[in-house]
């Protein structure tokens, strides 16, 4: 599913480089939970952003379904992000004025599905995470754990092989997030791929590998 | 998928009412003025041009005067004569010639009953009455059998037909020339003329065939004439293919300007369309600048809204939007402000044109108008408002990089 060799990431300050990512490979099966953890500024944020093609690395090779995307352009990763990644946010990262429903919607939008078979699936996802009754409201009135539901829902729009979750449960209630890490684990069931960066140890239990990040090196994969 | 499109822009443009509508107002108002000042400055345009032309079409005036330069032996000084013959000669003669038309004009006394005036009268050919738009309102315009059988008829100008016969029919009385009856057989259709030659204005002329002119008058020679070329453009070269024709049938010099007076109205024609082609580019400029002052308002403010929207764009680009999709997602939300904008000011502009009580202008600036070229022009430079507006802002959404934007 994801294979990285000898990632780097340098990001240029002026005239300090900084070194975010020092080299990492990983490789990742498919339908593998993953967890990845690692103090702040250890480059968690920088891998995810670029396993999640919102980056680009310096350096390395990056092969996402056997399809090498560290050359590609900002179109080219769109399209990848649209078809092949679903993320889920700490903060949700719901349109405030849109509902439930059009939240759900938006990564159709940008793929051009016809409306009828948008709607169809709109409506199957909100069933899925139990949220049909609510597909009307907008985030604001909707409970932490219900926008996170919505954004897993808008994850899965179009079907993708790989969920990327960034600290999903940091801005919900424990037991909210035990549900939630359910419905990851019911995806994986499905044959998803998920990669989740996270600090709770007993959300990181969830998965079936957890990696640790220490100063931009893959420091230990546990099994 | 256009449904939505167009479902989520107006959705952005009522999220904020307040903003959105001052920038309409802004646009609307730049098109109220761009609308207001073309249809007004197109129509002074026409209305000007109207009565210019009053005085005739496309033509040219020469008058005989006296020689300035010897010719062939003869001293300076000669006046130059022209028969009537010569004219109609020349008329033939000539290439590039459409029509061709001479006059003798005088004062002279009219009378109708007890109406006793001093006006002038010009004894003409049929196609004077082309070539000065002399028109038949009532009644009917001199034709050729008038002129073969010098006729005693008349082609009266509107205004002297109401001085002297008020409100009774003209058309088939008598009237006297100098004491001569005369019968009258038309009435010219009121005209707007602001230039004029040898004389009153056409309204107040009174038109008789050359020939009754000459023989009652005694008159020889021939006070003036006219041309229409056929093409606009060649006059000058006409002008002196005239020169040069009857300068040897009349004994001047072609090179002596002074001996036949020479007035090109074609070139004041193409003179005046200039300016007033430039007055209306002066005007959509400075009602264009109205309306860019809307358009910077709209620029502005959906950079603001871009600013605002950073976390939005993020999340779209995160979800897989193309940096083309927001791209046009605010260009068309700067454009439909724009666009409406430039509607409601169209609608505005069209309401109270339609509220001016124009009879009371009309003489002056003609019916202002939204006509076809003035909707035109306005929709042109709304639109290009509208595009260089709505670019900034949207090339500067697209650019968002959205790791950054999703911090936010």
């Amino acid at each position: 599913m994801i294979e990285m060799k000898d990632i780097r990431k340098v990001y240029q300050m002026g005239k300090v480089s900084l070194e975010a990512l020092k080299g990492i490979s990983l490789r990742v099966e498919p339908g593998e939970f993953v967890s990845i953890m690692g103090p702040s500024g250890s480059g968690k944020s920088t891998l995810m952003n670029i396993i999640g093609c919102l980056d680009t690395p310096t350096g390395g090779s990056y092969f996402l379904e056997e399809k090498n995307v560290a050359g590609f352009n900002f179109d080219q990763l769109s399209s990848i992000r649209n078809q092949k990644i679903g993320f889920v946010f700490q903060n949700f990262n719901l349109l405030p004025y849109a509902t439930a429903y059009e939240n759900v919607e938006l990564p159709m939008l940008f793929n051009g599905k016809p409306g009828k078979k948008r709607r169809q699936r709109v409506l199957e996802l909100l069933e899925m995470v139990g949220l049909v009754d609510r597909q009307a409201h907008r985030p604001t009135e909707l409970s932490g754990g219900e926008q996170q539901r919505v954004a897993i829902a808008r994850a899965l729009a179009n079907d993708p092989s790989l969920i990327l979750a960034d600290e999903p449960t940091g801005n919900i209630d424990s037991k909210t997030g035990q549900e939630i890490m359910g419905l990851f684990v019911e995806l994986q069931r499905q044959g998803r791929t998920i990669l989740m960066v996270t600090h709770d140890m007993t959300i990181a239990a969830y998965s079936e590998r957890t990696i640790r990040l220490l100063d931009g090196h893959l420091v230990e994969a546990r099994q | 998928m256009i449904l939505t499109f167009f479902r989520n822009l107006f959705r952005d443009l009522r999220r904020q009412p307040l903003r959105t509508s001052l920038t309409l107002s802004g646009v609307g108002w730049g098109t109220f003025a761009v609308v207001l000042l073309l249809a007004f400055g197109s129509a002074v345009g026409k209305q000007n041009m109207k009565s210019f032309r009053g005085v005739g079409q496309g033509f040219v005036i020469a008058f005989p005067m006296s020689t300035t330069l010897p010719y062939q032996g003869l001293p300076k000084g000669r006046r130059v004569r022209l028969t009537p013959e010569e004219i109609i000669l020349a008329g033939q003669k000539i290439a590039g010639i459409k029509r061709m038309a001479f006059e003798f004009t005088a004062t002279r006394r009219i009378r109708y009953r007890r109406e006793d005036v001093l006006n002038t009268v010009r004894g003409v050919t049929v196609e004077y009455g082309d070539i000065r738009n002399v028109i038949a309102g009532e009644g009917r315009y001199l034709n050729g059998t008038d002129i073969a059988l010098k006729r005693r008829v008349c082609v009266l100008g509107n205004a002297i037909t109401k001085n002297l016969f008020h409100e009774e029919e003209a058309v088939g009385r008598t009237i006297f020339i100098e004491g001569l009856p005369f019968t009258v057989i038309g009435v010219m259709k009121k005209k707007i003329q602001t230039s004029n030659f040898s004389g009153q204005r056409d309204e107040h002329c009174v038109f008789i065939p050359w020939t009754t002119y000459s023989a009652l008058f005694g008159d020889k020679y021939i006070g003036s004439f006219i041309f229409q070329p056929e093409n606009i453009a060649a006059s000058k070269r006409l002008i002196r293919l005239v020169r040069e024709h009857l300068g040897s049938r009349a004994g001047f010099s072609p090179d002596d300007k002074d001996a036949l007076f020479v007035w090109d109205w074609t070139e004041f024609e193409k003179s005046f369309s200039i300016f007033f082609l430039a007055f209306n580019i002066f005007l959509g400029l400075i009602g264009s600048f109205t309306l860019l002052v809307g358009g910077v308002g709209v620029a502005s403010i959906m950079l603001v809204v871009v600013e605002e929207r950073t976390k939005e764009i993020g999340i779209k680009l995160a979800v897989g939007a193309k940096r083309r999709h927001i791209l046009w997602q605010f260009f068309a939300e700067s454009l439909a402000i724009v666009l409406m904008g430039g509607w409601l000011g169209f609608l505005l502009a069209a309401l109270v044109l339609r509220a001016i009580p124009i009879e009371k202008i009309r003489e002056y600036v003609g019916i202002p108008e939204i006509n076809p070229a003035v909707g035109v022009a306005a929709i042109m430079i709304l639109l290009a408002i509208g595009v260089i507006s709505g670019m900034m802002p949207a090339r500067r959404a697209a650019s968002t990089n959205p790791i950054e934007a999703l911090r936010k």
